[in-house]
């Protein structure tokens, strides 16, 4: 698996040129979904059960953007139990951007976001990327707990870059997400604004909850890791 | 039944070999105390009461000790005040027949934990095996064509996986021959027993009783203990009989006391039971009928949950009993897959007191609510590659700004590789390593207690280092110092799963294979470097803390203590919780080399303060 694609991190189309590499870790409580979503967008397969992550797993894929740039994603797939929170530093210590989950079918993973974002904060300061990300969304219809009235509201109070609803189980949203991940890296936000309209327009159709495009406009001051 | 701290590292276990009988019949748990582990005993309070009678407070409610271990029900009464049916009070010490009597009237959906129970009053040899459905096939030539044929290995996992890159057809290329080795180690098994005396009434029969340790007995564990006896033997090996002789019935009690509580532990259990090996048939009903995929839509109700089998009933029962009888430990995610694999081989109640042996006594402290045992233990591992594979110190040995690390750091900010080596520990290896590989570790590990991990884990790193896709890996890299670290990380953490030869492994950490292995890492050595860097983790953690606590508003200080589950209590309370208090490194002689620099180093480091 990751194995592999280790194996040629240098053989992608930039001989000449770092390969930039960026190291994302996924955090929320137990279950939401971590695991599924990194699953989905590595290999694009999804199953009912996943085992238990204990600890933390390492993966990491090379994206190729639409300007041609290429960039390398490291990602942390970690343990959503409480007590694993005490390896937390470790996991955050140098992370570009915490992509925080929850579950929108459980409102207690929503109510502990705040912890995550506490701890993520402790570490790192405004110097990371935060991401709230709502999985299970094809759930929406009979079982859904969190609103997106509630995570915006959460969104702006905790100055998140954007929150967003996928469901790994469709296939929703996943793309976009890591789409908007990397578009939130600082290689991305040096003014190019013409990237971001473009993509953001090209995004529209797939995008469920529009708010996603209000917030790349008010968040601009939001984030602070974007420079 | 096992060896004492001080002998020789190469036959630790000659000196017992004959107290086997003995330990048998004792009845006291305190002959746990020469056990293999007993030096770390201090570092769990309960065990370190329970063997060192020079404690004799009165316990607090929260720490088990001799006094309640003697009178086995007082945790129980304990908690029985508390427990939902509240009746625990009226029902004081029950005897067995009681409880056996209770268990039928009430217990008839628990068919196994019932005849379990039954029949674990007097392990006999000819009924133990008929009782239970057996979950692993007998290793007998007729199987093997059954396995071959099958798209799941004899203990019911699935075996290919598309995430390890393994075939159905890669394996068994790997089972055509091993099960051939199996079937010629079972022919030894069966010569070692009858020149033991210890006669099989049938030949496919499963012995209860095994010879004593011996060097011998040590060579044929390391060569892999048939399946079939797998759960029989680590039960024996690792004290299960003396453990379960002492309190018999108590899990049965637990079991009805925990039966409908719903608290934090219950919680956490429920989302993992169907997340505990869900690629074998025993625990995931739905694996046959292939409903995932992409083709799912979004009209699929999912809310009909899958059908529980027997095996997740008995892995719920499992868990909820055994993080109310150790309420320091509760449950935590891995306890789910070391359950899980327990269950396969043994019934409930076994297991369950096997997960108490393990957490008690082999890795303290590793699933704690602090995870300090991970702590200490991944401190310990890396010493340990300093010590013996300093060419991959060179290259993990840092932080991720590259910077090498002292060796106070290494015990307070452990190097980020431990994010890797953390889950080898809490998980003894399961999913880390394919399954048969995983199972031959586990074979030694019940025989030789935790020494087994911490070799088994250094066999790993070196085969790892030695591996030309690791270097090459390493010189792929073209990124920052830190981004090259976490690269290979990533393939430190993938590479057990390409272990799919059991004895490639164990030859490599025997030193078969090569010049040197390490097996001359002895169970003092550990003892003495868990003690030592438990006791600096507690100092320096202590000292940072308050620096830390110094600079911090109120409203922080608080908000991390009770996020931090205690590590932030002041000295007194650390020493506690974790028996910190007895200074039993006094008047220990220390001569082992770890220990030793460790010991100067930091001896210099505080006169020098």
């Amino acid at each position: 698996m990751a194995f592999n694609s280790a194996n040629n991190p240098s053989g992608g189309s930039d001989k000449s040129n770092i390969l930039r590499k960026y190291k994302i870790v996924f955090l929320g409580d137990q279950s939401v979904g971590k695991t599924s979503l990194i699953t989905r967008f590595m290999y694009d397969t999804f199953d009912e059960t996943y085992a238990a992550t204990i600890g933390i797993d390492f993966l990491s894929k090379t994206m190729y953007l639409d300007d041609n740039k290429t960039i390398r994603l490291q990602l942390w797939d970690t343990a959503g139990q409480e007590r694993f929170r005490s390896l937390i530093p470790s996991y955050i210590r140098d992370s570009h951007v915490a992509v925080i989950c929850y579950d929108i079918t459980n409102k207690k993973s929503f109510n502990n976001l705040d912890k995550w974002i506490k701890d993520v904060k402790l570490e790192r300061g405004d110097d990371v990327i935060i991401v709230l990300v709502g999985n299970k969304s094809d759930l929406a219809n009979d079982k859904r707990q969190v609103t997106l009235e509630d995570v915006e509201a959460l969104h702006r109070k905790v100055g998140s870059k954007f929150f967003i609803e996928t469901s790994t189980k469709a296939n929703h949203n996943v793309k976009l997400l890591f789409k908007k991940i990397a578009q939130s890296l600082p290689e991305f936000n040096t003014g190019d604004n013409d990237l971001l309209a473009t993509e953001n327009r090209a995004n529209k159709p797939e995008t469920i909850d529009i708010s996603i495009e209000n917030n790349s406009s008010t968040d601009v001051n939001g984030a602070n890791g974007c420079c | 039944m096992s060896f004492r701290p001080l002998s020789p590292p190469e036959s630790p276990t000659a000196n017992n070999s004959n107290n086997h009988n003995q330990s048998m019949s004792r009845s006291s748990e305190s002959d746990l105390s020469v056990d293999t582990d007993i030096i770390i005993g201090h570092l769990d309070p309960n065990f370190g009461s329970e063997t060192r009678i020079e404690n004799p407070k009165t316990p607090s409610s929260h720490q088990r000790n001799a006094s309640s271990y003697s009178r086995n029900y007082s945790l129980l009464d304990f908690y029985g005040l508390e427990s939902p049916s509240g009746d625990r009070e009226s029902e004081p010490l029950i005897d067995a027949s009681i409880m056996k009597g209770l268990d039928d009237l009430e217990f008839k959906e628990l068919s196994h934990a019932n005849t379990i129970f039954a029949k674990s009053v007097v392990p006999s040899p000819e009924t133990e095996a008929s009782v239970r459905e057996n979950y692993i096939q007998p290793t007998v030539s007729e199987n093997i064509e059954k396995i071959l044929n099958s798209p799941y290995d004899r203990y019911g996992f699935r075996k290919s996986s598309t995430l390890h890159n393994i075939t159905h057809d890669h394996y068994n290329e790997w089972f055509s021959d091993y099960s051939q080795y199996a079937l010629r180690r079972k022919k030894k098994w069966h010569i070692l027993m009858k020149n033991n005396g210890l006669h099989l009434e049938q030949e496919d029969s499963i012995p209860t009783r095994f010879p004593p340790k011996s060097d011998k007995v040590k060579k044929l564990i390391r060569q892999g203990i048939p399946a079939e006896w797998r759960g029989s033997a680590w039960f024996f090996y690792a004290g299960g009989h003396e453990r379960l002789n002492k309190h018999i019935g108590v899990y049965s009690q637990i079991v009805r006391d925990t039966r409908d509580i719903h608290n934090k532990d219950t919680e956490v259990i429920e989302r993992d039971l169907h997340r505990t090996f869900p690629d074998n048939i025993y625990f995931n009903s739905q694996i046959t009928s292939p409903v995932n995929s992409s083709s799912t839509t979004l009209a699929t109700d999912t809310s009909a949950a899958p059908p529980e089998t027997p095996m997740i009933k008995s892995l719920r029962r499992v868990l909820t009993a055994f993080a109310h009888y150790q309420p320091q430990i509760g449950y935590c995610q891995s306890l789910n897959f070391l359950a899980g694999l327990l269950l396969l081989f043994m019934e409930e109640e076994r297991a369950f007191w096997m997960l108490v042996i393990l957490t008690e006594r082999i890795i303290p402290k590793v699933h704690s609510a602090n995870l300090e045992g991970v702590h200490t233990d991944q401190g310990v591992l890396m010493l340990c590659i300093k010590e013996y594979i300093p060419q991959l110190w060179a290259i993990l040995g840092k932080n991720f700004e590259g910077e090498a690390l002292s060796e106070d750091k290494i015990l307070t900010r452990l190097p980020p590789v431990t994010l890797v080596t953390s889950s080898w520990f809490m998980s003894l290896f399961v999913g880390i390593l394919p399954i048969e590989t995983t199972l031959r570790v586990w074979d030694i590990l019940w025989y030789e207690s935790s020494k087994t991990i911490f070799r088994f884990s250094l066999t790993i790193c070196k085969m790892c280092l030695e591996n030309p896709d690791f270097q090459a890996s390493r010189n792929n890299n073209k990124g920052g110092a830190e981004m090259d670290q976490i690269e290979l990380f990533q393939f430190l953490q993938n590479f057990p799963k390409t272990i799919l030869d059991p004895n490639l492994l164990v030859d490599n950490c025997f030193k078969k294979i090569g010049g040197y292995g390490f097996g001359s890492l002895s169970q003092d050595e550990i003892n003495k470097c868990r003690e030592f860097v438990s006791k600096q983790r507690a100092k320096l953690d202590h000292k940072k803390n308050n620096n830390i606590a110094a600079e911090m508003t109120d409203e922080e200080r608080r908000t991390l203590i009770s996020s931090s589950d205690g590590t932030f209590a002041d000295d007194q309370s650390i020493h506690d919780v974790y028996g910190f208090h007895r200074s039993i490194m006094s008047g220990v002689i220390w001569n082992k080399s770890i220990s030793n620099k460790m010991k100067r180093s930091f001896v210099k480091r505080k006169t020098s303060r």
